[in-house]
């Protein structure tokens, strides 16, 4: 487990995203002409460390899933530069391993091949990629499922396969697209405390999207809060609550939940002549 | 079904219709036993029993149906996954689609003449395309994630297909393989039209040619059964390769 100060001081850039900015055309509907452009992402500079867990938050629409899906290499920026671990995005890579809010998990494979997918696709030897999946599953808690097909499971479980299998390439950042925001309280809560323990267990950058600001108070090493459409940084907020034996009973929790809270809450309402249809670029509301 | 029997039975013995029009349950169940055994030194229908008529009618479905499958997941694979493809095959395979069977049938027997080939050729043609929609329809509804998911485990383009894009397809493939059957059941009585004997539709054929109103009824009642048999069997083939279907 690293240290904080570790952490916090940016040594390695593990992310390095320079004046990113993302403008895609609309598509024509009732109420939009055709042709449209619409600005998802303005002028974003941002350096993640190596080791982070950083939690970007803000409204819906404000194109915090896009930011994500442009590191991940599903479509190029507009403009600016990308690049983790020194070298330039050019598409997806096994390097960043990609967990969606839905499990996406391969309904044709059992749980355990899901995890081993990856693996596969390394070229690892049969018996190496079960016994590493073993492990994965063992991780997340789900060895005894390993032969049941994803659509068996429920969908917390459903998570922890879909964690699993992206950890199993071991790459070097997680991107996470609001994975827990489909699920019940319970298991939201449960999965925050496990990815929290991978997180420290493994020293995994992790990328984690949500619209909840008790779970970036909970997650987060630094806290960043989107603007509205087009979204800028407005706020960049380093956090030493992970590292806490209890996050939720930190004296410093309250004041950092207001701090963030009151940023989200002033993006939201910046600027109310905009449209809130809330569609990100990525068209990741779908839940298929 | 037995209330169906019942008034097929009833009409045929108030002799509404003469006998060739509609003849009797207890004919057709005659022409079962009479078609399937050798009586009088007589063979069979036309020289061959009931179930090598049937045998060589399967038969040619199931190799029409077969090329018909792998050309309509090709096809639909190309239409599905490449744009240039899908704008140049898309409405030939529409048009095709339209034609009725018995047209090109002509066209098929000057090119391959009389023999099995233009049978079997027949059979493709009618079964490919609704593989083909079916398939093509899948691979672009394949949800893009499902894509990016793999992507980001280090899958390369050209594995997309065979990896992703064909299981994720496979459900309603295996619907258009069904519905490709069926239309290849509906096919092989005009693919038997021309020198059909032996095989169910040749059967039908000749005794339509002779007035036998019974063999006609029992070669229906065979087809529709065995039909039955067959899809019956590939709904079993479809729960056992996606049993995925309507929970994922």
């Amino acid at each position: 487990m690293p240290s904080p100060d570790e952490v916090l001081a940016v040594r390695t850039a593990a992310v390095r995203l320079t004046g990113v900015s993302l403008t895609y055309g609309a598509r024509g509907g009732l109420l939009r002409p055709r042709g449209t452009r619409v600005a998802a992402l303005r002028d974003i500079d941002l350096e993640i460390g190596a080791g982070a867990f950083l939690v970007i938050v803000g409204p819906s629409g404000c194109g915090k899933s896009t930011l994500l899906r442009l590191i991940a290499g599903f479509a190029p920026p507009t403009t600016g530069e990308i690049a983790v671990s020194g070298a330039p995005v050019t598409g997806p890579g096994p390097d960043r391993g990609v967990v969606f809010q839905q499990p996406r998990l391969f309904p044709w494979l059992s749980v355990r091949r899901n995890v081993e997918f990856g693996l596969r696709m390394a070229g690892l030897p049969a018996a190496r990629r079960r016994e590493r999946a073993m492990e994965l599953l063992g991780l997340v808690g789900l060895a005894d499922v390993a032969g049941q097909r994803p659509y068996e499971l429920s969908g917390g479980m459903q998570q922890r396969a879909a964690i699993a299998r992206a950890l199993a390439p071991d790459p070097a950042i997680l991107l996470m697209d609001e994975p827990f925001a489909a699920l019940d309280a319970l298991t939201r809560e449960r999965l925050q405390e496990e990815l929290r323990r991978i997180w420290q267990a493994t020293g995994k950058t992790v990328l984690f999207v949500t619209h909840s600001v008790d779970e970036a108070v909970y997650l987060g090493t630094r806290v960043i809060v989107l603007s509205r459409r087009p979204g800028r940084i407005v706020l960049d907020q380093p956090s030493e609550l992970p590292f806490a034996p209890d996050p939720h009973t930190h004296p410093g929790y309250p004041a950092l939940r207001e701090t963030i809270a009151t940023a989200v809450r002033r993006s939201a309402s910046d600027d109310p002549g905009q449209d809130d249809s809330g569609q990100d670029a990525s068209g990741s509301d779908d839940s298929g | 079904m037995l209330l169906l029997l019942a008034i097929w039975w009833a009409v045929a013995a108030a002799h509404i219709w003469p006998e060739v029009f509609v003849p009797a349950p207890g004919a057709v169940w005659e022409q079962l036993w009479l078609t399937s055994s050798v009586h009088e030194g007589r063979r069979g229908y036309s020289g061959y029993l009931l179930h090598e008529h049937l045998l060589v009618s399967l038969g040619r479905i199931g190799l029409g149906s077969l090329y018909g499958v792998i050309g309509g997941i090709a096809a639909g694979l190309l239409i599905g996954l490449v744009p240039t493809v899908r704008t140049l095959l898309g409405p030939l395979v529409t048009f095709v689609r339209t034609l009725p069977p018995l047209a090109y049938f002509s066209l098929l027997i000057i090119w391959f003449g009389i023999d099995e080939p233009p049978k079997i050729w027949l059979l493709f043609i009618a079964a490919m395309p609704p593989v083909a929609v079916a398939t093509a329809e899948a691979v672009r509804g394949v949800h893009e994630d499902y894509l990016n998911a793999a992507r980001s485990l280090g899958a390369r383009r050209w594995q997309l297909p065979y990896r992703i894009v064909l299981p994720s397809a496979l459900p309603e493939v295996i619907t258009g393989i069904r519905v490709a059957v069926g239309v290849a059941y509906t096919t092989v009585v005009a693919a038997e039209t021309v020198n059909g004997v032996p095989g169910i539709g040749g059967m039908i054929r000749d005794a339509q040619r002779y007035n036998q109103t019974d063999v006609v009824i029992l070669g229906l009642l065979v087809i529709g059964a065995s039909g039955l048999l067959i899809d019956t069997f590939l709904q079993f083939i479809e729960r056992l390769l996606v049993p995925w279907r309507g929970r994922a």
